[in-house]
């Protein structure tokens, strides 16, 4: 048998604290996956019991998990849209030369470390249902309101919609900040002695450069959107009437309103393979732009 | 066209897009700083000036929601039992620094390992670390919660800790990672020549060199578990609750303390908006875990 050099052990040995850690995060992982195949009833142990994929079709029957993939889909593709073409025109402005630059920037870093949560609770003041709510005041002026920002059903999803954006904007805003200065001048050169200008230069040299910035930002954001939780948490709490209800919200509420651990893992694992659907997807589109534009 | 005609256009074609500039810096401007102020004035109000049609913006600015959360101390009475905020904002220190010391002694090898070494699966172990990053937590939640009932971790801080390292250590490991990778391989060939060994490598030369990533990457995983309020609003007690989750105890069935709630969510954010002045400029690679410079 060959000896291994010492050398040749050094990584294993480096990696060991933070694999024992990872083993920490591995194996509750799996025993969650457990037990999404079991009934299991925290207040009632002894019906604890094997279902196989009992919980999963058990799913399928149930009408407020349809609209929670919806739900949850559906805002994730929205809230990426918006945020991502707000934060596009964001970047823009702040790319182009105006006095103040890095004033708006050093102030657009400001809801980006906020606790989600916490950003929740202060938009939830401004919401407030009457015209005690400084929005309802404001809209006052302009002739629209009361509206009942978070209390009904559709006001409710575009106010989750608002907050998350309020948080989240500034994210896009700067990785597409960072793209647009770093990109090379030389296409910009041959544009201008070939007299394109404006809107043909940002379509077909600034956007296509762009392109690996836009997909990581996509990818953060529709990751996050997915699983969105805390901002729902502090406002909503999936109501009214299940209108924000999506599945994260959902396998919470199961697990740790009604105690059904089996129910509430089998929405997570769910939530987790659209997750990763879509991570799957999105990460071959970004390395594929980040090959080209050698990023 | 004359050359006076053309001159006038574009003056003033610069007027208006001057003009759209100015509106659009002072959008952007409300739009952000509007809710840090609404909750300044809500904190500073009486409960009365507090639901008042319309918003009273001129008002008698009190202490009273800060010296109910901090001493408990409302109308000039004291509450009997003390109350809880301080022990959250203590909280929230004692698990984000345990978390943060634990993920960076692991992660700094781990990086260096990542960085440095070629072995099998290496590339296929740092993407399961990164795909933490985008793993639902409640995936992780429901079994630590039945987990650690049983195991007596509940509403203690080792078990937060242990829990916080699925958000920081990931994190620790990417960013560090990047910051290493940076260090050019003949600085390192040097020392190696030199004679010094691979830990003499790591402590004498990579860390001292990339000692600025390091200090960043320690001040951001610290961020990430302040924000964190998944995991502690399950796995936590009233002991053992950081500011995240006190914040949200203003909100109860019979009333929300709008008032206090609006002073525990200032204070509650003020080490984010001060360290965040600390490393402005890599907050950006580190939501993205290194990804963006």
């Amino acid at each position: 048998m060959a000896r291994r050099r010492p050398e040749q052990l050094v990584p294993y040995v480096l990696l060991l604290p933070a694999f024992l850690l990872l083993i920490g995060m591995l194996y509750p992982f799996c025993l969650g996956l457990y037990y999404s195949l079991t009934s299991y009833y925290l207040q009632y142990p002894h019906l604890f019991r094997v279902v196989w994929l009992g919980n999963y079709l058990a799913l399928l029957t149930e009408p407020v998990f349809v609209y929670s993939v919806e739900f949850t889909v559906g805002y994730a593709l929205v809230a990426v849209v918006i945020q991502v073409g707000l934060g596009l025109a964001v970047a823009l402005f702040l790319h182009a030369r105006i006095p103040g630059r890095s004033v708006l920037r050093a102030m657009m870093l400001m809801p980006l470390m906020m606790p989600p949560v916490i950003t929740a609770l202060m938009w939830k003041i401004m919401m407030a249902s009457t015209n005690a709510g400084i929005l309802n005041y404001g809209l006052s002026f302009v002739g629209i309101g009361p509206i009942n920002w978070l209390g009904a059903v559709n006001s409710a999803m575009v106010s989750i919609l608002i907050i998350d954006t309020w948080g989240n904007l500034p994210f896009v805003a700067l990785i597409l900040l960072g793209g647009l200065q770093s990109l090379p001048g030389e296409p910009y050169e041959a544009a201008r002695v070939d007299g394109a200008a404006g809107w043909d230069v940002f379509r077909y040299i600034t956007l296509p450069l762009l392109k690996p910035f836009i997909i990581l930002a996509v990818t953060f954001r529709a990751m996050d959107a997915l699983r969105i939780f805390d901002v729902i948490y502090a406002t909503t709490l999936g109501g009214p009437a299940d209108a924000t209800m999506n599945l994260h919200m959902r396998a919470f509420f199961y697990a740790f309103q009604w105690y059904q651990m089996g129910t509430g893992m089998a929405y997570a694992v769910v939530l987790l393979a659209l997750v990763f659907a879509a991570s799957y997807v999105l990460m071959g589109y970004w390395r594929r732009a980040a090959e080209r534009t050698a990023l | 066209m004359s050359g006076r005609a053309a001159f006038e256009e574009r003056s003033a074609w610069r007027w208006v897009r001057g003009g759209g500039l100015v509106v659009a810096a002072l959008v952007l401007v409300v739009w952000t700083i509007l809710p840090f102020f609404w909750i300044l004035i809500t904190s500073l109000k009486e409960p009365r000036d507090m639901l008042s049609v319309p918003p009273t913006f001129v008002f008698r600015p009190t202490t009273e929601n800060y010296e109910a959360i901090f001493i408990g101390r409302q109308r000039g009475l004291y509450a009997s039992a003390r109350p809880d905020f301080p022990r959250f904002f203590v909280n929230s220190v004692i698990i984000s620094s345990g978390a943060v010391v634990l993920s960076v002694v692991a992660g700094v090898l781990a990086a260096y390992a990542l960085a440095r070494y070629t072995f099998p699966l290496k590339e296929q172990l740092a993407f399961l670390f990164l795909s933490f990053r985008f793993a639902p937590f409640i995936t992780f939640l429901i079994p630590l919660y039945i987990l650690y009932q049983r195991l007596g971790l509940y509403n203690t801080y080792l078990g937060l800790i242990l829990a916080y390292q699925l958000i920081t250590l990931p994190f620790t490991i990417w960013m560090l990672r990047s910051f290493f990778m940076e260090i050019p391989l003949e600085v390192e060939e040097a020392a190696k020549i030199d004679g010094c060994s691979w830990w003499g490598v790591l402590t004498r030369v990579i860390l001292p060199l990339s000692l600025p990533g390091v200090a960043v990457t320690v001040i951001l995983g610290f961020m990430f578990s302040w924000n964190a309020f998944n995991y502690p609003l399950m796995l936590a007690g009233r002991q053992t609750f950081p500011v995240t989750v006190g914040a949200i105890q203003f909100i109860s069935y019979e009333q929300v303390l709008w008032g206090q709630m609006a002073a525990a969510s200032l204070v509650a954010v003020v080490p984010q908006l001060l360290l965040s002045l600390l490393v402005q400029k890599y907050i950006v690679r580190g939501l993205t875990m290194g990804a963006v410079r």
